[in-house]
């Protein structure tokens, strides 16, 4: 079975190029349009890795990565984030929330399949 | 587009990473000590080689891997930017290029040829400032120590330790040893933490970076060591360079070329959300319709018309974006033609500037696609017949440099491309001359310089050796000329003998939609672009009845051969009482085209006719009205000629009468 | 001789013509037709067929028949076909469409090279159920032949 991925962002081209990018390497994709979003697709059911924007409406990726770990629904799946600067203030408190790692936008189809692969080692 | 083809994509994105890196190259040619440009060659190899590997092309990810040290060595100064070495990476591009051709199951004939390409590089980076051989020590068996442990809580975190270790393995031969001396008894044991750390002996062509990558999101909290396993020999005496084998030409063209991959477009994102913005406004102005539909009572007109004009706004926008996405910026092509120019240059031995402007101005991909013969073999011209030898431009006190430009704009519907060089220009008494000899014009008639240049477009005519000026490669003018009349564009030829030569070209937006002028013939509409309508008349009183055997109009002064449509397309329905005449011009031609009715303007999508009409010389396409029914586009070039040669038989009769 | 498993009938020109029912699109009313000036009699016009350019074809060109007026029942039959090795969407003329009917079990026969009115290679068999004719044309022949004349007569002209 092809690993399943949720993508949580707010900006739905951006969602469509994450999906196309994954499905085109054979993962299944689930979407979410922010973070209470994703937090109960999260909720509902176990993902293989989940790729958030930090910046949503509603809920932003911080506290919803945050809340996922705590609601112990997706422990050992990895979260990556999206983050536009290679800022390490981010990066720092994104895992202390609980993410797994990042990827610096802009990016393209490869690199985004390639933290996939990376850290789902599939 | 083919969502589910990552290859076809990394075929799409390959070729435009090759497109830049040619572009860097060729700049770097003119400007070896950029380091910006070195930078940008390099990264761009470096992103080839590894979205090569990942799709499963690895005889370009080898191949790219040398080129790519290669400039690393420039990047970091060990090296030399020199001519020897940009000419062997431009005919490794083309390798490149190549190999992505020949898909992922490779090509033993092609890889050989490669082996060539790389005993080049080889001696030319060795050249360049007694430096080294990148080969000889990049193969050397080297590779690092390293001992890990992942920090405490990551592996809940999403930390997967067995990744890591096949990413390390991935990277060379590995020797991995677990340590479990820090797992704790079962029963104190938490089951999402990772009590086991790794020693392992990694071999091969490593460095150090790539196995901090490997631990790039950890390696800020974990204990990790990366220690060498031998020292690295110090490069300071040259390695003896390897025996260079007999460098072979250019790889051929691989006759087992992968199929072609499926057409795709490259839409910008915002542009994307653009589309979707205007189809969420579609769906609400709909909906806003349907409750309208089935409200009881009377429908307000007001409230009714405000969603008609809403809707009409809508879809006209949606045109606009999505024809807007076919679009492509020029630049692109401008792109291709900068090798192809410093390629004649070096052939032909002559000193030639590549000048280009107005990149940005965009044109439908599939003009751009099918521009790129007919420009090829018009700049080819420019730089081979055209431009001087640097002797006869210093004898003509011209800079020693040839300059070519190319140049593009937007005017109206149009897009306009001008080929532009500063050489000998075209000799028109050699043009009149030969257009006589071949019985194209009268002995001393009175031709125009624009109408006289378009007897090159001739067939026969440009293949002439004896004008060498003009003389063309293997295929003549009139192909070009054809290709670009198939985009529904024109050339025109503009040239002062000493001074240069311009060729411009008139192309059309978009070939998808085009603004048509609507008449009635008879029973049937049919629909002339815009793009070529002059003027319309009436047709004068006299003219309704007259059989005579001259049928020409005197507009202002100028006499317009016309064709009856009527006739043309064999009608019997009634005529109308007064005829319209629509003036059309394409090129050097202009006809008068008779119609019974002027219906007015309209948008149309065209569709290319059916194979059973695809042979009607009038009519170059058809489209759907408004009220569903078909109408015939006009093939206005065509008709031109038809009206032309028309013309020439009635004067044949007439002279045969008297 | 292949036959299909299943055929579309309809009648021209009081004969009664079988088309294989899986090339068969739709069949549509009469709808607004386009004439093509100096196109071929055979395919003398277009329809648009949801807002797609589809030439209307008549077999009872190809077969010398009389062609008769569009009348209450005249329909259009849309196909898929084969027309040199490219697969098109062609409008068929019929004067009535008949019945969809299996063909399991009709005695199918080579059509005679002589004794008719038409030519013996449009015609790719003789069904007999129940003792009537039955044409099943050869319409990628028939349609190939056209498109051959069409390009003859645009060098002619």
């Amino acid at each position: 079975m092809s690993a399943s991925i949720l993508t949580v962002d707010d900006s739905s081209s951006l969602r469509m190029a994450v999906r196309i990018a994954l499905t085109g390497a054979g993962y299944t994709v689930t979407e979410a349009g922010d973070g209470m979003e994703g937090l109960t697709k999260a909720g509902a059911q176990r993902f293989d890795m989940i790729i958030t924007d930090l910046n949503m409406p509603r809920m932003d990726g911080l506290t919803m990565i945050r809340e996922i770990r705590k609601s112990g629904k997706q422990t050992g799946v990895p979260i990556i984030f999206l983050t536009t600067e290679s800022d390490d203030g981010v990066k720092g408190q994104a895992k202390a929330a609980g993410a797994t790692g990042w990827l610096v936008k802009p990016f393209n189809a490869d690199q985004l399949v390639k933290i996939a692969r990376k850290v789902l080692g599939r | 587009m083919s969502e589910d083809d990552p290859v076809a994509a990394f075929r799409v994105e390959a070729g435009e990473l090759l497109d830049s890196i040619e572009a860097a190259l060729l700049d770097l040619a003119g400007d070896s000590t950029n380091t910006g440009l070195v930078d940008e060659v390099f990264r761009g190899l470096h992103t080839l080689k590894g979205s090569g590997a990942m799709f499963g092309f690895e005889a370009l990810a080898r191949f790219t891997h040398h080129c790519e040290t290669a400039f690393d060595r420039v990047r970091k100064g060990q090296a030399e930017a020199s001519q020897a070495l940009i000419g062997v990476v431009l005919s490794a591009r083309d390798h490149m290029q190549a190999l992505i051709d020949v898909g992922t199951q490779g090509d033993p004939m092609l890889e050989m040829a490669g082996e060539a390409i790389l005993s080049s590089l080889e001696k030319a980076v060795a050249n360049s400032e007694g430096m080294a051989v990148p080969r000889a020590i990049q193969t050397e068996r080297k590779g690092w120590h390293i001992s890990f442990k992942l920090p405490p809580g990551s592996m809940a975190n999403g930390t997967n330790p067995l990744p890591l270790l096949d990413e390390l393995r991935g990277l060379g031969d590995c020797r991995i040893t677990p340590r479990l001396d820090e797992v704790p008894p079962l029963a104190s044991l938490v089951p999402t933490e990772c009590y086991i750390y790794w020693d392992i002996v990694i071999e091969g062509d490593v460095t150090c970076e790539d196995i901090e990558d490997v631990f790039i999101f950890v390696i800020d909290d974990m204990d990790l060591a990366i220690t060498p396993l031998i020292e690295e020999p110090e490069s300071d005496e040259p390695v003896e360079v390897l025996p260079v084998a007999t460098v072979l030409a250019a790889p051929q063209p691989v006759a087992k070329a992968a199929p072609p991959a499926q057409e795709s477009v490259r839409v910008a994102a915002e542009r994307l959300d653009e589309l979707m913005n205007r189809v969420g406004e579609l769906v609400i102005a709909q909906s806003r319709l349907a409750q309208l539909a089935t409200s009881s009572g009377p429908v307000n007109e007001l409230t009714l018309r405000a969603v008609s004009e809403d809707i009409e706004r809508l879809s006209a926008e949606l045109r606009d974006t999505t024809m807007a996405m076919r679009m492509m910026p020029v630049g692109n092509l401008f792109g291709r033609f900068r090798r192809l120019v410093h390629d004649l240059a070096r052939e032909t031995g002559k000193t030639i500037e590549l000048v280009t402007h107005g990149e940005a101005t965009e044109v439908d991909k599939t003009v751009i696609e099918r521009l790129a013969d007919p420009m090829i073999h018009l700049i080819r011209n420019s730089c081979d017949h055209g431009l001087e030898t640097a002797d006869d431009r210093i004898a003509a006190g011209k800079p020693v440099s040839g300059s070519l430009t190319l140049s593009a704009r937007q005017a109206g519907g149009e897009v306009l491309i001008a080929i532009t060089d500063d050489g000998r220009g075209i000799d028109r008494e050699r043009v009149r001359a030969k257009a006589e000899a071949q019985g194209l014009i009268q002995p001393g008639a009175v031709l125009g310089d624009g109408e006289l240049f378009q007897m090159i477009f001739h067939p026969g005519f440009s293949t002439a050796a004896a004008i060498t000026s003009l003389s063309g490669r293997g295929v003549g003018m009139d192909v070009v000329k054809r290709s670009i009349e198939s985009l529904r564009g024109t050339i025109d030829i503009t040239s002062t003998q000493g001074v240069g030569t311009t060729m411009t070209l008139h192309l059309p937006l978009t070939l998808a939609i085009i603004e048509c002028m609507l008449v009635r013939v008879g029973e049937g509409r049919y629909a002339i672009p815009l793009s070529v309508v002059e003027e319309c008349i009436e047709l004068p009183a006299a003219e309704v009845t007259s059989t005579a055997r001259r049928n020409f109009l005197d507009v202002r002064g100028e006499l317009v051969p016309y064709l009856r449509l009527r006739d043309t397309f064999g009608t019997d329905y009634p005529a109308d009482l007064f005829q319209k005449v629509v003036i059309v011009g394409q090129g050097r031609g202009r006809v008068g085209l008779v119609v019974d009715q002027i219906i007015g303007n309209t948008q149309t999508v065209i569709k290319s006719l059916s194979r059973f009409h695809a042979g009607q010389g009038s009519f170059s396409g058809a489209t759907i009205l408004g009220d569903g029914n078909v109408a015939l586009i006009l093939d206005v070039g065509n008709l031109i000629v038809a009206a032309q040669k028309n013309q020439r038989l009635l004067g044949e009769r007439a002279g045969e009468v008297a | 001789m292949i036959v299909p498993e299943r055929v579309l009938t309809f009648a021209l020109d009081g004969e009664i013509f079988a088309i294989d029912a899986q090339a068969v699109r739709e069949i549509l009313e009469v709808p607004a037709i386009t004439r093509v000036p100096g196109a071929p009699d055979f395919a003398s016009g277009l329809i648009n067929v949801r807002g797609a350019i589809v030439p209307l074809t008549d077999l009872a060109v190809a077969f010398g028949m009389v062609h008769a007026d569009h009348g209450e029942d005249t329909r259009v039959i849309v196909i898929e076909a084969e027309v040199e090795g490219e697969p098109t969407t062609i409008g068929l003329v019929a004067d009535k469409v008949l019945d969809v009917a299996a063909m399991e079990g009709v005695p199918v026969e080579e059509a005679p090279p002589v004794g008719m009115r038409w030519r013996a290679d449009f015609i790719r068999a003789i069904a007999r159920p129940q003792g009537q004719f039955v044409i099943l044309p050869d319409l990628e022949l028939i349609f190939a032949e056209s498109l051959g004349m069409a390009t003859r007569q645009e060098r002619a002209a």
